[in-house]
């Protein structure tokens, strides 16, 4: 954490030395770059919203007892691991119309960002509901529990303890992996400062506040989710 | 003549090339208190297991005053495998206590006497709250209420455990060894509470246990199960002064001398 604070702390006097010696230039690109970020945001929200969402559908459906469910979840996981993300946006954005459905480059970005790490995401869900001691769901079967509640109520909020880790760290790689969205021509901030730099040639500056951003958008989220962990595990700790 | 509360017919369980259950035939007479003892890994959850519908069976029937369990009557009168819903209905009726409590550690001792009145039987929470902390006060337990499994001792939990099972009302209890995973000192407490729903309350209970003296002093019916069904059973003072079977004499003696 110190050697954490050290590298930002760093950085900032870099940056601030950097407006000291070139501020005219950073007045010139940095507004671009902050719009990226904006749209950065925006994509990586979004798809953390869908990532989550499908993680948790394809993870419980894969471990249903109908066939069908189970089979349908499993093609969803390995189509969307199994290929690439760049490919996958393509289809979203250039073969989609082909049929008949034309997306805008924000919801194509989403969508293909979303549904991959969702894959992976799933994988995390599945896995962490199999951790869930047997005899849990057997008190809960015994007490008359539906299936559905036996789910949400009792295995799920004890699979979260084991899920937030992992989730942390694939949040963080779905927002890095969010720079690919150039490619459907979305100005984000990686697509930002490519422009910035055709422009004005300060491609140190540019490329050094480019990666100062992402470090800091995965700093928030690894904090966030550490106390989303204390929060979770605050009572389970000492009955595993 | 009245049903048997409890009917198993011939009913076998296996796993894989393992024959768990080998046509195990058993009555229970409602209010009736019966032990079953027998050696590790002969069975004896297993029993419990598929009464509380834990596992299914591959051969036999169950049922409950009369009523099929594992299947139901079809209208043709035939007996077809049970629907979810009429396993519901049944299990409603039975109650079970397992060996490692399997409390849910992220609910409160009160939390976890309420989740299933709640989510299951529909109860509002004011109702299912009054009837937790009188269960609870009842297993000597008011004052832990708000306390999670994790801040609880083993007899504790085990008695958070039974106080979460009769929120349910249920007519039938199990009890699979509710006392082997508790230190030597934590055994009484709990065994106090059983004693206490024996001479008190009219539950039908089957209980697993170790604890010969208290089976001897609790039980109406002693049952010694091995190699898949009842070797033999009689009422507590004549099946531990004078065990027919040899198996069952070499058995009592283990376990004798081991305490
Ligand atoms: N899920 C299972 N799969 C395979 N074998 C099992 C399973 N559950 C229990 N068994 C086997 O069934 C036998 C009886 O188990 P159990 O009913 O737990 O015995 P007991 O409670 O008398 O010690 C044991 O040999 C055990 O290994
Ligand atoms: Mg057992």
């Amino acid at each position: 954490m110190n050697t954490r604070v050290a590298a930002i702390a760093v950085l900032v006097a870099f940056l601030a030395g950097m407006v000291f010696a070139t501020f005219s230039e950073l007045r010139v690109f940095l507004p671009a770059l902050l719009r990226g970020a904006l749209i950065t945001i925006e994509v990586a929200a979004l798809s953390f919203l869908l990532m989550t969402a499908s993680a948790f559908t394809a993870g419980v459906a894969r471990l249903s007892p109908w066939w069908s469910v189970r089979w349908i979840a499993t093609a969803y996981v390995e189509v969307f691991r199994g290929t690439s993300l760049l490919v996958q946006l393509f289809w979203f954005f250039f073969v989609l119309p082909e049929f008949g459905l034309t997306l805008s480059p924000m919801a194509a970005g989403v969508l293909g960002v979303g549904f991959n790490f969702g894959a992976y995401g799933a994988e995390i869900v599945r896995g962490a509901i199999t951790a869930v001691p047997r005899g849990q769901w057997e008190a809960a079967a015994a007490l008359n529990l539906p299936v559905f509640r036996r789910m949400t109520r009792i295995v799920l909020p004890q699979a979260l303890v084991v899920v937030i880790p992992p989730f942390g760290n694939l949040t963080i790689e779905m927002v890095k992996a969010t720079s690919v969205v150039s490619a459907v021509t979305l100005v984000d901030i990686t697509y930002a400062s490519v422009q910035q730099n055709q422009l004005h040639y300060r491609t140190v500056e540019i490329f050094v506040v480019t990666l100062f951003l992402y470090y800091c958008f995965s700093q928030l989220i690894r904090f966030s989710m550490g106390l989303l962990e204390e929060r979770s595990k605050r009572h389970l700790a000492a009955t595993r | 003549m009245t049903e048997p509360r409890i009917k198993f017919e011939n009913v076998c369980k296996r796993y894989g090339p393992l024959t768990v259950l080998d046509g195990l035939n058993m009555e229970v007479a409602a209010g009736e208190l019966v032990t079953i003892i027998g050696p590790s890994g002969s069975g004896k959850t297993t029993v419990l297991r598929v009464l509380m519908t834990l596992e299914t069976i591959e051969e036999g029937l169950i049922t409950i005053d009369g009523e099929p369990f594992n299947k139901m009557r079809s209208r043709e009168g035939g007996l077809v495998p049970a629907s979810t819903a009429h396993l519901r209905r049944i299990r409603a009726r039975i109650g079970m206590v397992f060996q490692n409590f399997n409390l849910f550690p992220h609910m409160t001792a009160l939390g976890n006497c309420i989740e299933a009145p709640i989510h299951s039987l529909g109860l509002s929470k004011a109702e299912a709250v009054g009837r937790a902390e009188e269960l609870l006060d009842m297993v000597g337990l008011s004052d832990k209420r708000d306390h999670y499994p994790s801040q609880l001792s083993g007899g504790q939990q085990q008695r958070v455990a039974i106080a979460r099972a009769l929120a349910m009302r249920p007519e039938i209890l199990l009890f699979d060894e509710p006392t082997s995973a508790l230190d030597p000192e934590m055994v009484d407490e709990v065994l106090q509470v059983i004693r206490q729903l024996a001479t008190e309350h009219s539950y039908t209970m089957l209980l697993v246990t170790h604890q010969m003296g208290f089976a001897r002093e609790v039980s109406g019916r002693v049952c010694f199960f091995d190699g898949g069904k009842f070797l033999e059973e009689g009422p507590p003072r004549e099946f531990f002064a004078s065990p027919r079977h040899e198996r069952t004499r070499q058995f009592l003696n283990k376990v004798l001398a081991a305490h």
